[in-house]
């Protein structure tokens, strides 16, 4: 007799499960070899107790065949567990030169992704990153950062100004031409009580444009303000970001310069990878730097008078400060050839897709 | 600014036998940076920038003075040679001519000082001075004109030559005096102005605009082929002075320069001196009349204190007293206080720049070297103070989703075009504008992302179903007085369908731990949605929290705007575990033909709040008015029977036909 002639109601169909169950438990331990057959195959067990089916009364055939399929299921998941515990080789060998269906995924804007490693690569020196308003006040953009109004200094800055009125204390509203409007603004927010540690990553904008300029761009600057911070630490500093930007081995330099809200101020180069810094390749100049060495930012010990501002004691605190753009500072990177700046917020998604 | 100095213009100030490459290597070090050195006219050319604090060091004379102490400071022996002119009292007179009368307000002038050079003889620039003038790329008239530019750039004090004539036949007379508004000028090469007021000017005593002075001379006094008499004047008109009169007027010569950065006076006397003797030499002039020298406030530079112990703080180390008073003196400060723990420096009178202790810090490091300076890491405590509402973490997490789900990010300007301002659902007047932009696209302040977005699909036709999003601030106007509203803003825009773009937010949700997503409709429409609906979550106290928008724009693609703030509020880091059923769920389909006006989201919500035992119901299929929903009845206390679901179903497809005129697919 066979097992669908067995099954003529519900309890029937659930022993002879169970008794299929037991069997299948015994035989998987010796022999493996035919199970499949045996059990899931066209004419095996479970197909036979499947015709059975029809043989259970109507309003209960629902759950019986749920029932058949929990079985089937369960037959099926021990069948390949023991597949995979055999040594059991494939039936078919693939071709393997066969190319691979890539998924579909976007890219991360390069800037976004050298903002996240500049950011990390502070953070590990206790910076905390802060973000300050990009359409600001000549205050924090300018004065604070002892240029008074009409300052030839600020003639280094392409200034934007907002076509809005001039506020009383704080001047003409201005589209930030620097990271710099962050210092005071840090200071403050800390109430003028150092330690100082700040990453502040933004938007800046100036009034021009060519191959190496977008009226838009972003800086990064780093401000550090306790007791004791000296010109050492500034360089410290620096070299912790060149050899974990630009790899193992590059160096910092800096060199006098002149900023309104630093003194001593300094520009900051960082050694070439392409020569290492000798400005040579074999016998032929080096194509890639400036004899060594390219020129990154500005830096500088932060000028009393902007301690002052931001309500710290001169006397008693010094600090520095440094700040570049995001995007020079990523064109340095060994191999990446990118040569027009411009590219970078052309929306061009050919570019964009090679990030 | 940058300065061109050839090689061997330096050498007749400068004694050293260092190269040029080293002359290079170590000004750039401790000094003034030297870019490139060109070759010009077979002979090295130094190409140095100059910091704006330094100008004593846009000259000739200047990079000597320099070199010659960072040089020996690196070992090279260098030496800086006494200037050669000739003294001012062995100038020889003849047949004295009569001196214009000046009027003087020393407020807005500190030195007035001329000579009167008779009998010029116009003679073409000699060889070994149009040499020099090429190589620092300035023109080339006669010997006459160039002499004041050649002095101007080796001693660094501009020199104007008037024709003497011309200006005794305005009356003789030198007013200076700041001009008042409306008055007219015609500068020497032919160009007229009208003054605002405030501008320094020289008036003869008709109150006539004689001179721009420091900026550049006037057509009724200038000296053209016909002088032959020249009024040789250097003046030291107040810095600010100068640059609001050159600003204004754009007139951005070389002498207004170097005028508006505070030149020292003092200089005034050896470059009328030096341009003396190459006019007695070049154009045998003959002197008409003894050096007029009105120097009315010869003021010394303040002194500064500085403890020994400021120096050393800044610079990490403790260097030698002496080393340090070496420096000081090299650099021709005058050092007191040799015995005491604070000196006393009084700057030379070209250093105006040295005024607070840290300028002193600034030469004594320098020179030094910076280069000489170790390297080392703060030990100082690190802040924990942290700023509030910002997240960066998240803000990655977002951007390394999306990207890996297929969406492309973009960092698109924040300024706008009038067309893309509009687009916004804002007027022009709405948004900030600049004042002063560079570019007609670029002129508007953006107040949403969403049609900068779109714009960079259009750009790139060649992908289908292209799906781009930013992050960036947007820019609300606020009352007058304050700073606009910046709203960092996340943006999507995409050509797939709504579904996909619906399906993508919904996932990033779900990374961010938001357990709860539903839209409602917008009744009203929402710039610059054409139809649109409000995404809403729910936060960690089960109020509904609406984030953001989600809506079709009027090109057909869909956006979504959601305020990173708004998206703090209810993003978690974590999820709260739902402990695993013990009991088996069970899953079926039902199909209903739904009518046009039907809205699925309704039909599914219904179908869920039939009964607590519906866990989930999700659309699995469409096809024409066909839906196909994927009903999930769970029971976490025991597992479902056939029997139990029954009933359930039934009332479903009851009430769902019902309701919405709906008609099940098969039989139940």
């Amino acid at each position: 007799m066979t097992n669908q002639k067995k099954t003529q109601s519900l309890p029937q169909l659930k022993k002879a499960i169970d008794e299929l169950k037991r069997q299948f438990d015994i035989e998987s331990k010796t022999d493996t070899k035919n199970l499949h057959n045996k059990y899931l195959g066209k004419k095996g067990l479970t197909n036979d107790l499947m015709k059975g089916l029809k043989n259970i009364p109507n309003e209960m055939r629902p759950l019986a065949g749920k029932l058949l399929n929990e079985l089937k299921q369960n037959l099926e998941h021990q069948l390949e567990l023991l597949g995979k515990n055999t040594n059991k080789t494939p039936a078919n060998k693939i071709d393997l030169t066969i190319p691979g269906i890539k998924p579909n995924i976007g890219h991360v804007h390069p800037v976004s992704q050298a903002i996240k490693e500049i950011t990390h690569i502070f953070e590990k020196i206790g910076f905390t990153r802060v973000r300050y308003p990009e359409v600001d006040w000549d205050y924090y953009v300018f004065e604070s950062l002892n240029m008074p109004p009409n300052h030839p200094a600020r003639d280094e800055w392409e200034t934007f100004f907002v076509d809005s009125p001039q506020h009383d204390q704080m001047g003409k509203m201005v589209l930030t031409t620097h990271t710099s409007n962050g210092q005071v603004r840090e200071m403050k927010r800390l109430k003028g009580k150092p330690p100082i540690r700040m990453i502040n990553i933004a938007r800046c904008y100036r009034r021009q444009q060519d191959a190496t300029h977008t009226q838009m761009f972003h800086q990064f600057e780093g401000l550090v303000v306790d007791e004791g911070i000296n010109i050492q630490h500034l360089k410290g500093t620096l070299d912790h970001f060149a050899e974990q930007f630009y790899g193992p081995g590059t160096k910092s330099r800096i060199r006098p310069f002149h900023f309104q809200f630093t003194e001593p101020s300094f520009e900051v180069d960082f050694s070439c990878h392409i020569c290492h810094g000798t400005g040579k390749k074999g016998k032929t100049k080096c194509k890639f730097c400036k004899s060594g060495w390219h020129e990154a930012g500005g830096a500088g010990m932060v000028h009393p008078n902007v301690l002052k501002a931001g309500g710290i004691d001169p006397e008693k605190y010094t600090g520095f400060a440094f700040g570049w753009g995001i995007e020079r500072t990523y064109t340095l990177k060994e191999g990446l050839n990118i040569d027009d700046i411009r590219l970078i917020y052309s929306g061009d998604l050919k570019f964009l897709e090679q990030f | 600014m940058n300065i061109l100095i050839p090689h061997q213009w330096l050498l007749e100030h400068l004694e050293t036998e260092a190269t040029s490459k080293e002359i290079q290597k170590y000004l750039s070090l401790s000094g003034p940076s030297v870019e490139h050195i060109y070759q010009t006219e077979g002979e090295d050319v130094y190409d140095i920038e100059i910091t704006t604090n330094r100008v004593d060091s846009m000259n000739v004379r200047g990079i000597a003075r320099e070199a010659a102490v960072i040089l020996n400071q690196a070992g090279i022996k260098a030496t800086l040679k006494p200037l050669q002119i000739i003294n001012k009292n062995s100038l020889q007179l003849t047949e004295e001519l009569p001196l214009p009368k000046v009027f003087n307000n020393p407020e807005i002038n500190k030195r007035t000082i001329f000579i009167v050079l008779k009998n010029i003889k116009r003679a073409p620039t000699p060889k070994w001075m149009a040499k020099r003038l090429t190589q620092t790329e300035m023109n080339i008239h006669d010997a006459a004109i160039d002499i004041t530019n050649y002095v101007t750039h080796e001693i660094g004090h501009p020199i104007h030559a008037f024709d003497y004539d011309k200006l005794m036949n305005t009356g003789g007379e030198i007013h200076i005096l700041e001009a008042k508004k409306g008055e007219k000028f015609t500068t020497l090469d032919g160009e007229d102005f009208e003054t605002v007021g405030g501008e320094v000017v020289f008036k003869n005593g008709e109150g006539q605009i004689i001179d721009l002075p420091s900026i550049k001379g006037t057509a009724n006094t200038s000296i053209d082929e016909s002088t032959q008499n020249i009024l040789l004047l250097a003046e030291s008109i107040r810095a600010d002075k100068v640059r609001f009169a050159s600003m204004t007027h754009a007139i951005r010569t070389v002498a207004a320069q170097l005028m508006e950065k505070n030149v020292d006076p003092h200089l005034a006397e050896s470059a009328l001196l030096k341009a003396t003797q190459l006019y007695q030499d070049l154009c045998q002039a003959k002197i008409g009349n003894k050096i007029f020298d009105d120097f009315s406030e010869e003021t010394t530079p303040k002194p500064i204190n500085i403890s020994l112990q400021k120096i050393n703080d800044y610079m990490g180390l403790e260097i030698q007293k002496e080393e340090i008073v070496k420096i000081l003196t090299d650099l021709e400060c005058k050092v007191e206080g040799k015995k005491t723990n604070t000196l006393k420096i009084t700057p030379p009178t070209f250093r105006p720049d040295l005024i607070i202790p840290v300028d002193i810090i600034e030469e004594v490091a320098r020179i030094y070297g910076y280069h000489n300076l170790p390297s080392k890491l703060m030990d100082t405590p690190i802040p924990t103070t942290y700023p509030k509402n910002l997240n960066f973490e998240l803000e990655d997490k977002i951007k390394y989703f999306l990207s890996n789900i297929g969406w492309q990010e973009i960092y698109s300007y924040s300024l706008i075009s009038e067309e893309i301002a509009l687009q916004s659902g804002h007027s022009t007047n709405k948004h900030l504008k600049l004042q002063n932009p560079l570019t007609d696209d670029k002129v508007y302040l953006r107040r949403s992302l969403l049609a900068s977005l779109e714009e960079i699909i259009n750009n790139n036709p060649q992908q289908k179903n292209q799906s781009v999003f930013e992050i960036a601030n947007t820019y609300q106007p606020q009352n007058e007085g304050k700073l606009p509203d910046e709203q960092l803003m996340l943006s999507l825009v995409s050509s797939a369908s709504y579904r996909t773009v619906r399906g993508a937010l919904e996932a990033l949700l779900s990374q961010l731990f938001i357990p709860y997503i539903d839209i409602e409709i917008d009744q009203k429409l929402v710039k610059p949605f054409f139809q649109s609906a409000t995404i809403i979550t729910k936060n960690k106290l089960k109020e509904s929290i609406k984030i953001g928008t989600i809506g079709i724009l009027k090109s057909g693609k869909i956006g979504v705007e959601i305020p990173i703030i708004k998206l703090l509020k209810v993003a978690n880091t974590h999820p709260t575990y739902q402990p695993i059923p013990k009991t088996m769920p069970i899953i079926e389909d039902l199909t209903f033909t739904l009518t046009k006006e039907t809205t699925v989201g309704k039909v599914m919500t219904t179908i869920k709040n039939i009964d607590k035992l519906i866990s989930s119901v999700e659309l699995k299929d469409v096809y024409r008015r066909n839906h196909t929903f994927t009903i999930k009845y769970h029971d976490l206390k025991k597992n479902l029977s056939a029997a139990d679901v029954e009933p359930l179903r039934k009332n479903t497809v009851r009430q769902i036909e019902k309701q919405y005129q709906a008609k099940l697919v098969g039989e139940v």
